[in-house]
């Protein structure tokens, strides 16, 4: 009592250094970090569009002429995000320039990069063949998700690395498309579904469960019911019914997944809320006159976060699942790649093609099982009992 | 000599150093007699007991060296072993036979899913296989008995929830005590209990060491505890006992400059010398009476809890934590609040500052009724009236740096014209409370407890109130840095005329500290006057046992 406990320097910190001194959090950081750069740079590694093209003189990219806002927005904000990590200032600042920079940059992209309307992928195959260019390069994977090689034949579905023309290291699917590409541009619908859906359910979850942990009474008898109310809903069959009506949306499916899986977290942070509220540092604050606001999100919710870190990680695995079950059934997104909709396409056919169901099927185990690791080491290092 | 420890060595691996918590300890105890080893938290007194006892987790603890010699009863032989050195096996024999320990938290030292009996019979089962289920069943409540646990018979077949923590403690005893054990270790078994509680348990350990002859290495924080139950004190510090000998001896002429140190700091011991000031300070008040109004007053205050039972939450009983407290608090003193757990005085300290609210009753504070005003008009209350709590590890945000803790109230009440005035505005309160202004950018967890209740002090200090509640501010603190603290209460109460209600259990405290007394007992004050008359002349039966229950220093004199 009377020497002064060494420690970390910051909870929260110290949370995740312990966390990710375990090895299984640390294969799940490897693991989500392929997939996130899969998602960030997917244009770059897998376009049929070539990166520099050679043409009478004439040196131009169509890659970078074709590029979407959305994929221009998602590159900025990542070489923005990796020096702010490391940079040296207070965590909540960092969380502000992110949050500043993500809006500026995805209005900026929207407002002044405007891509050609019709692409035409068989025009570089077609003037490759013609001795057209003095030289091409290429992307990695030259075949972009949606590029179903009509000009190549009705291919339809080819098994790795058996296609005369082009090699398909992880062959094609029904419509001709490469897999591997189309696996690459759909795991950002894999992380984009994971973390917008967990940050709704946790947003809403922490200001309901903390409502009801620090006034209780009335208001958490209400809430509670309310959770109820919640966890009875099927996420799953709701989704099937708005799919039904309003048309697949990769938004709506994120925003009802969010809206349905709050209930746990509101549950976990009304628990720390009633326990932290009786503490003395809380009287404390109140004693001292400080805003509501001040009280519930400075002084209590800093201190009881970390078991909502263990349920989002969790959270956005099961994300994951939901948008790959639906599309598995038929009702995910139509044109877009997505890793459940693949799956979809091995069943679908008279023949087993086991490269359909072992490659889309692998990347959401592994990415599933990333997020369940890092989650329980985020668990362990929360637990007091196992420092 | 029935135990004989002689450099003893008791190292602890952590993950970054090795701790030496018991660095070359000699200490032995002869049969039938009592030592009190005496320490400050930390000094390793309770790492020594479980050294003898063989309870430390082996994979973390070695001795290095040392020698525990204990003479072991059995069989009708006697055996002089060395206790570290002993197989497992054998350790087992022993452990619970011929030693017992008794724990400090009678909450958690009994398992709640056996009945008392089956735990006291369990121990008496394990040592003497060859008697009968019915047999060990009839000398159990014979034990019970023995500690003066009423309804015995009962009570063996009850489970510990129901038990008070001074019944369990009682029951803890009859288990360490049904084996007839040589050498009874007993780690600050009082410590958690009232002070009523604590006389009676002291009592009942003394008669019983005096009937079965059993040594006692009583392990205490507490130097009044220690001149009541011990024939010997050992004083511990930093790993090492750096004196023993008689209480007598020890109590009215240490040798060692550290001893000297601890008892003058026990507060019946600390210089008077703030004291005649406020004295002074005291009369002043005293005579004002009749012509100053009281800063705070209340009157006929309740808080009740209500119980709650059944399907509907419907309302079947009520908890009354205070119940009807009339109490005027003057500019200027320092009114001591004292009673033992459970009577309401904590409540009371947070009723008076609106933080749990008052069912029914009025609270003045400078002549206005704050009893019912609304958060925006209490605001300017809340400048006025401040708390300090009891746990220093709890009432500090582990979030927020000592400036953001110290400036946020000052923004809220627009104390201070910008941020830098306010940090100035900081470092002088943690210089006021005996601390560095370079402290401010520091987080909770690198301060010592006696340095976090500074910094409480200080957060109490930054809206420059009129009026602080302490709630058990020195409770958790070691006697030395309890002193410090009181001596800083008594000095800031001269420097910025403050008005302090002071909330303890501990009499000598309050004895040292405060200008009037206020007992209360189950909810309601039962007695109120000026501190030294309180404590000399009781009036109210409750008050004089209380006195009496407090174990002093001057007793072994």
């Amino acid at each position: 009592m009377n020497r002064p406990v060494q420690g970390e320097q910051n909870y929260f910190l110290g949370v995740l250094y312990r966390a990710f001194r375990r090895k299984g959090a640390q294969t799940g950081l490897v693991l989500i970090g392929i997939v996130l750069l899969a998602a960030v740079f997917a244009p770059f590694i897998a376009n049929s569009h070539p990166l520099l093209i050679s043409e009478e003189g004439r040196v131009y990219s169509p890659l970078l002429r074709f590029l979407t806002p959305l994929d221009v927005s998602l590159v900025l904000i990542f070489f923005v995000t990796v020096p702010l990590f490391f940079l040296h200032i207070r965590i909540r600042s960092k969380f502000l320039i992110f949050i500043a920079a993500t809006v500026l940059i995805l209005v900026g992209s929207y407002v002044f990069i405007s891509p050609p309307q019709l692409t035409v992928y068989e025009q570089y195959r077609e003037k490759t063949a013609a001795n057209a260019y003095q030289w091409v390069v290429l992307a990695p994977i030259p075949y972009s998700p949606k590029d179903y090689q009509r000009d190549r034949g009705d291919t339809g579905l080819v098994a790795p690395l058996a296609a005369v023309q082009g090699t398909h290291w992880l062959g094609t699917d029904v419509n001709g498309a490469d897999v591997l590409s189309r696996m690459i541009h759909a795991s950002r619908i894999a992380l984009g579904i994971g973390f917008v859906a967990t940050g709704i359910a946790m947003i809403i979850g922490v200001i309901v469960g903390g409502l009801m942990g620090y006034f209780s009474g009335v208001v958490d008898m209400v809430g509670m019911r309310l959770v109820e109310v919640f966890e009875a809903i099927p996420t799953l069959f709701l989704l099937l019914t708005f799919v039904a009506f309003f048309g697949r949306s990769l938004y709506i499916m994120m925003i009802i997944i969010g809206i349905t899986g709050w209930s746990g977290y509101a549950r976990y942070i009304r628990a720390e809320f009633l326990k932290l509220r009786q503490q003395d540092f809380v009287k404390a604050a109140v004693a001292c006159g400080l805003p509501l606001y001040s009280v519930l999100f400075r002084h209590i919710l800093p201190n009881g976060i970390a078991p909502i870190l263990v349920a989002a990680s969790f959270g956005v695995a099961s994300a994951i699942l939901a948008e790959a079950t639906l599309s598995f059934l038929g009702l995910g997104l139509v044109d877009d790649p997505s890793w459940g909709q693949m799956l979809n396409q091995a069943v679908h056919s008279s023949t087993f093609n086991w490269w359909m169901a072992v490659f889309p099927g692998g990347a959401i185990f592994l990415t599933v099982l990333a997020y369940n690791l890092i989650g329980e080491a985020v668990r362990d290092a929360v637990d007091p009992f196992l420092n | 000599m029935l135990l004989e420890i002689s450099d003893l060595k008791t190292h602890i691996h952590a993950q970054d150093g090795t701790v030496k918590a018991v660095n070359g300890a000699d200490l032995s105890l002869r049969k039938g007699e009592t030592v009190c080893l005496v320490g400050e938290s930390g000094s390793g007194k309770s790492m020594l007991a479980l050294s003898v006892i063989r309870l430390l987790p082996r994979d973390i603890c070695s001795h290095p060296s040392g020698r525990i010699q204990f003479q072991w009863h059995h069989d009708g032989n006697t055996e002089s072993v060395d206790l570290l050195s002993l197989t497992e096996e054998k350790m087992l024999e022993i452990r619970g036979a011929r030693i017992a320990m008794i724990f400090q938290e009678p909450m958690t030292s009994l398992n709640p899913v056996f009945t008392v009996g089956e735990q006291i019979i369990e121990a008496l089962l394990l040592h003497q296989p060859d008697i009968t289920y019915a047999q060990a069943e009839a000398y159990a409540v014979d034990v019970l008995e023995q500690v003066q646990m009423p309804n015995a018979a009962q009570r063996m077949h009850e489970y510990p929830h129901r038990l008070s923590g001074g019944q369990r403690q009682r029951v803890m005893i009859a288990m360490a005590l049904i084996c007839k054990p040589d050498l009874l270790i007993a780690d600050e078994p009082t410590t958690a209990l009232d002070v009523t509680v604590q006389a009676e348990i002291l009592k009942l350990m003394k008669s019983l060491q005096a009937t079965h002859g059993t040594s006692i290495l009583f392990i205490t924080h507490d130097f009044g505890v220690a001149a009541k139950m011990a024939d010997r004190i050992a004083v511990m510090y930093k790993g090492e006992i750096i004196e023993a000998g008689e209480t007598r001896q020890i109590i009215n002429n240490p040798q060692e400059p550290y001893t000297r140190r601890l008892i003058a700091s026990l507060p019946e011991n600390l210089p008077p010398v703030v004291n005649v000031i406020n004295t002074g300070a005291d009369k002043v008040a005293v005579n004002d009476k009749q012509f100053k109004a009281p800063l705070l007053k209340l009157d006929n205050v309740q808080v009740y809890f209500p119980v709650k039972r059944g399907l509907l939450k419907k309302t079947v009983d009520h908890i009354k934590a205070v119940d009807g407290v009339n109490l005027e608090i003057y500019r200027g003193e320092i009114v001591a609040l004292v009673g033992e757990s459970g009577c309401g005085k904590s409540t009371l300290g947070n009723a008076i500052l609106r933080l749990i609210e008052a069912t029914a009753g009025r609270i003045h504070f400078d002549g206005r009724d704050i009893t019912h005003l609304s958060r925006a008009r209490l605001q300017q209350f809340r400048r006025q009236m401040q708390i300090v709590f009891q746990d220093p590890v709890s009432s500090l945000n582990p979030r927020l740096t000592i400036a953001t803790m110290l400036t946020e109230p000052m923004a809220v009440h627009a104390i201070g014209a910008s941020r830098e005035q306010r940090i100035e505005m900081a470092a002088e309160l943690l210089s006021a409370v005996g601390l560095q202004a370079d402290h401010l950018s520091r987080y909770p967890h690198e301060f010592s407890g006696g340095q976090r209740q500074r910094i409480g002090i200080a957060r109490a200090l930054a809206l420059n109130p009129q009026f602080i509640v302490c709630d058990e501010v020195t409770s958790a603190l070691d006697v030395s840095v309890q002193a410090e603290i009181l001596q800083l209460l008594l000095q800031l109460r001269e420097e910025r005329q403050l008005t302090l209600l002071f909330i303890s259990h501990n009499i000598s405290v309050i004895e040292y500290i405060s200008d009037r007394t206020a007992v209360m007992y189950r909810g309601k004050l039962v007695e109120m006057g000026e501190t030294e008359k309180v404590c000399r002349e009781a009036e109210h039966e409750y008050t004089r046992k209380l006195l009496d229950a407090v174990p002093r220093v001057s007793s072994a004199v």
